[in-house]
């Protein structure tokens, strides 16, 4: 019978329209993890130096142990906002007389045969190899890695309890972060030392002979945990308490109706964005991404790298532009027809695109400013990148969402989805990105990097002023597209 | 008025329709009648400016429709779920067709209150959105949008499928008040042939994108219609 699951499984996305045709997206997926694949086993090797330099009278081994309860932690709270429900379409099979606790194993059993979920092995062999042997011996180092594999069962299990019983609301994400600040707070305030308690457990577990056989068991208790919640909740209404939910929230945005038509095609975005679970999860992520400077501009490793330093500048400045605007317009697909027959003349559905986005790109930039303690050179690139943003990257994500003609799903919504991506989606990224850093990169070999600056600056400035004949162009652009816009709409994966 | 004239769609070559004229004059309602895959909804879409006609044109009031927006303002349509926008409440959806079109809220309500008994009171005040609601409530929010604007031009495609009996009497009722008081044109695509002929003053019937009949509404229509289908 599990066989059978899998088998439908197997098919389901195999036959999935877009599987053959998204091969390139494919590709560039697969060079991402390529990357991280690297990243992870160079990290592994390497950590134990790392770690020596860090805290140079303890064994690379110990001081790794004292931080192994926060990376769990953590790693469970990723997993609770990223990791997608695993699902099967129930009620076609639930009619079937199949045993409903097998149906509940292989939704458990599921995610726990991804590969993705195992990306964690490549640091954990290497590092066991280069700072768990020498401390532990051989055999702890096989018993780390089995603790590691028993982990990752734990975790998965255990996020997607969390889910299913309390949801992927903002209260239940605030108390998360509230339990993790609660133990930063004990151990800061020398209180209780998580770090010792994490030292001492898995100081415990590596050596012990049962050490894996422990954690076994607690990934047991997960499973347990989720069977339990399936007993207690035997029909999908009770648990998926979004099919049922009677009544929707509804926030109007009254201050938009002002501005007219344009003002009302805002509000209906903003509106898109709030009420669909794949846009709600990016607008969570981008808030995570706007800290993605810090990782950079601390690190005297970045100091010199200027071409480096203006990605970060260009990524944290416009996040919300940027990851919203790959699907400008392409996520009004699902009712497109019904725009193009209503009263509303093309260039102000492009205007109210555009506002959009320039509003997302302020706020993005004021939400950034605290970067500016880190000195002027971050805040010149930081204004740079910002009139670089609005005057150029808003109208190549409006020029280039013509040509996207896939049907976005929003309903489907965790932060890896690929759907409805395409090829299109990163040819976008070389004006976005790639020139900015080229024209940074290749000057400063000059040491004129302000040349650089100043081209990027006046290349916004233009885009700024030029903005009514540039929206002019993609109005024309988006008439000449719009019965291939229409058709590709239509059509659902 | 509509014209239609040498208006061919080609889909990888083949013709899945092909018109070489209909004029619908103003005030007219049109009804449109054939099997699956006769080309009902592609001429709705060609009119509407959604797909792009191989050959020949589209006018309204003696003007071209292909890329212009002037001839929106006076067309009311409905034909399938893309012109829903299923995560609003039906309220914000009238409210936001509304005042695109240019309404004020008193304008919609009004309008709102005139659909009440259409609407058998469960559509309105549910704060469900239209994702969550049944087939026929989604087809009924629809139909009530395209009428919201008062258009001069009606577009429907299969209004009556998926909507209880009693709605579908009121609908009919709804559609020959509006042909008398308004005089709008309408132009309606129905698989149920008594439906369309009560509604319908003229009825073209197509086959395989072409016009094989093209009548004028009497007692024997129906009669006819069904010795044509009955093959």
């Amino acid at each position: 019978m599990y066989s059978t699951f899998f088998k439908h499984y197997w098919l389901k996305s195999t036959r999935a329209p877009g599987y053959y045709k998204n091969l390139i997206v494919n590709i560039f997926v697969g060079l991402g993890v390529l990357y991280f694949l690297t990243i992870f086993v160079l990290l592994g090797f390497l950590l134990p130096k790392i770690l020596k330099e860090a805290a140079p009278q303890l064994d690379p081994a110990f001081t790794f142990n004292t931080t192994m309860i926060f990376v769990i932690t953590l790693a469970l709270l990723f997993r609770f906002l990223f990791q997608p429900l695993s699902t099967i379409n129930l009620q076609s099979y639930q009619v079937l007389p199949i045993k409903r606790s097998k149906l509940v194993n292989y939704l458990l059993i599921k995610p726990l045969i991804n590969p993705m979920n195992y990306l964690t092995l490549c640091f954990a062999i290497p590092f066991s190899i280069t700072g768990i042997s020498p401390a532990y011996g051989i055999g702890g180092a096989f018993r780390f890695i089995l603790i590691v594999i028993f982990l990752i069962w734990f975790n998965t299990l255990f996020a997607t309890f969390l889910k299913r019983k309390f949801g992927s609301n903002i209260p239940a994400i605030v108390s998360f972060l509230v339990i993790v600040a609660g133990l930063a707070a004990l151990e800061y305030f020398k209180i209780y030392s998580i770090f010792d308690l994490s030292q001492r457990v898995f100081n415990f577990l590596i050596e012990s002979k049962i050490g894996g056989l422990i954690v076994l068991m607690l990934s047991g208790m997960a499973f347990g945990l989720n069977k339990w919640f399936f007993a207690q909740n035997y029909y999908p209404e009770n648990f998926d308490k979004k099919a049922t939910k009677k009544q929707a929230e509804t926030q109007d945005f009254t201050f938009m109706q002002r501005f007219g038509k344009i003002g009302e095609i805002i509000a209906l975005e903003m509106k898109l964005v709030l009420r669909h679970k794949r846009t709600k999860n990016v607008l969570y992520s981008s808030i995570l991404f706007l800290l993605y400077g810090l990782m950079f501009y601390p690190n005297h490793m970045y100091k010199e790298n200027d071409a480096m330093l203006m990605f970060i500048a260009i990524f944290v400045t416009g996040i919300g532009m940027i990851l919203f605007g790959q699907w400008i317009i392409n996520w009004d697909g699902s009712y497109f027809d019904f725009l193009m027959t209503r009263d509303i003349d093309t260039q102000s559905y492009i205007k109210a695109n555009y506002f959009l986005l320039l509003s997302l790109s302020v706020i993005s930039f004021i939400l950034t400013t605290p970067y500016f303690l880190f000195g002027p050179n971050i805040l010149i690139n930081h204004i740079v990148a910002f009139l670089y943003n609005v005057g150029v990257n808003i109208h190549v994500y409006l020029f280039g969402a013509t040509f996207n003609t896939k049907r976005l799903e929003l309903t489907k919504g965790s932060a890896m989805n690929m759907q409805g991506v395409s090829y299109k989606n990163f040819i976008v990224m070389i004006p976005l990105l790639v020139i900015p850093m080229g024209l940074i990169g290749i000057f400063s070999l000059f040491a004129a990097k302000n040349t650089a600056l100043i081209i990027l600056a006046v290349l916004g400035l233009a885009g700024i002023v030029f903005r009514k004949q540039l929206l002019e162009i993609t109005g024309k652009q988006l008439l000449r597209r719009k019965y291939a816009l229409c058709e590709g709409f239509r059509k659902k994966d | 008025m509509i014209e239609a004239i040498n208006l061919t769609k080609l889909y990888g070559g083949i013709a899945v329709l092909n018109i070489s004229s209909i004029i619908i004059s103003e005030g007219e309602s049109f009804g449109l009648v054939g099997n699956n895959g006769a080309g009902k909804t592609t001429f709705f879409r060609l009119i509407l400016d959604l797909i792009e006609a191989s050959s020949g044109e589209v006018r309204i009031d003696d003007k071209k429709i292909a890329r212009r927006d002037d001839w929106k303002s006076k067309t009311g349509s409905f034909l399938d779920e893309s012109f829903l926008i299923d995560f609003l409440t039906p309220e914000e959806y009238f409210n936001f067709t509304g005042r695109v079109y240019g309404k004020s809220e008193g304008d919609v309500t009004a309008f709102l209150e005139s659909m009440k008994e259409f609407f058998n009171g469960e559509i309105l005040g549910s704060k469900k959105l239209i994702r969550d609601l049944s087939k026929g409530n989604q087809k009924k929010t629809g139909i009530a949008a395209a009428l919201l604007c008062d258009p001069q031009i009606l577009i429907l495609d299969e209004p009556f499928t998926a909507l209880d009996p009693t709605s579908q009497i009121r609908l009919k009722r709804i559609l020959n008040e509006l042909k008398v008081n308004k005089n709008i044109t309408m132009l309606i695509s129905s698989h149920d042939l008594n439906h369309v002929t009560e509604v319908c003053g003229r009825i073209v019937v197509l086959e395989k994108g072409l016009v094989v009949k093209d009548i004028h509404t009497t007692q024997d229509t129906l009669k006819e219609l069904e010795s044509y289908f009955a093959v």
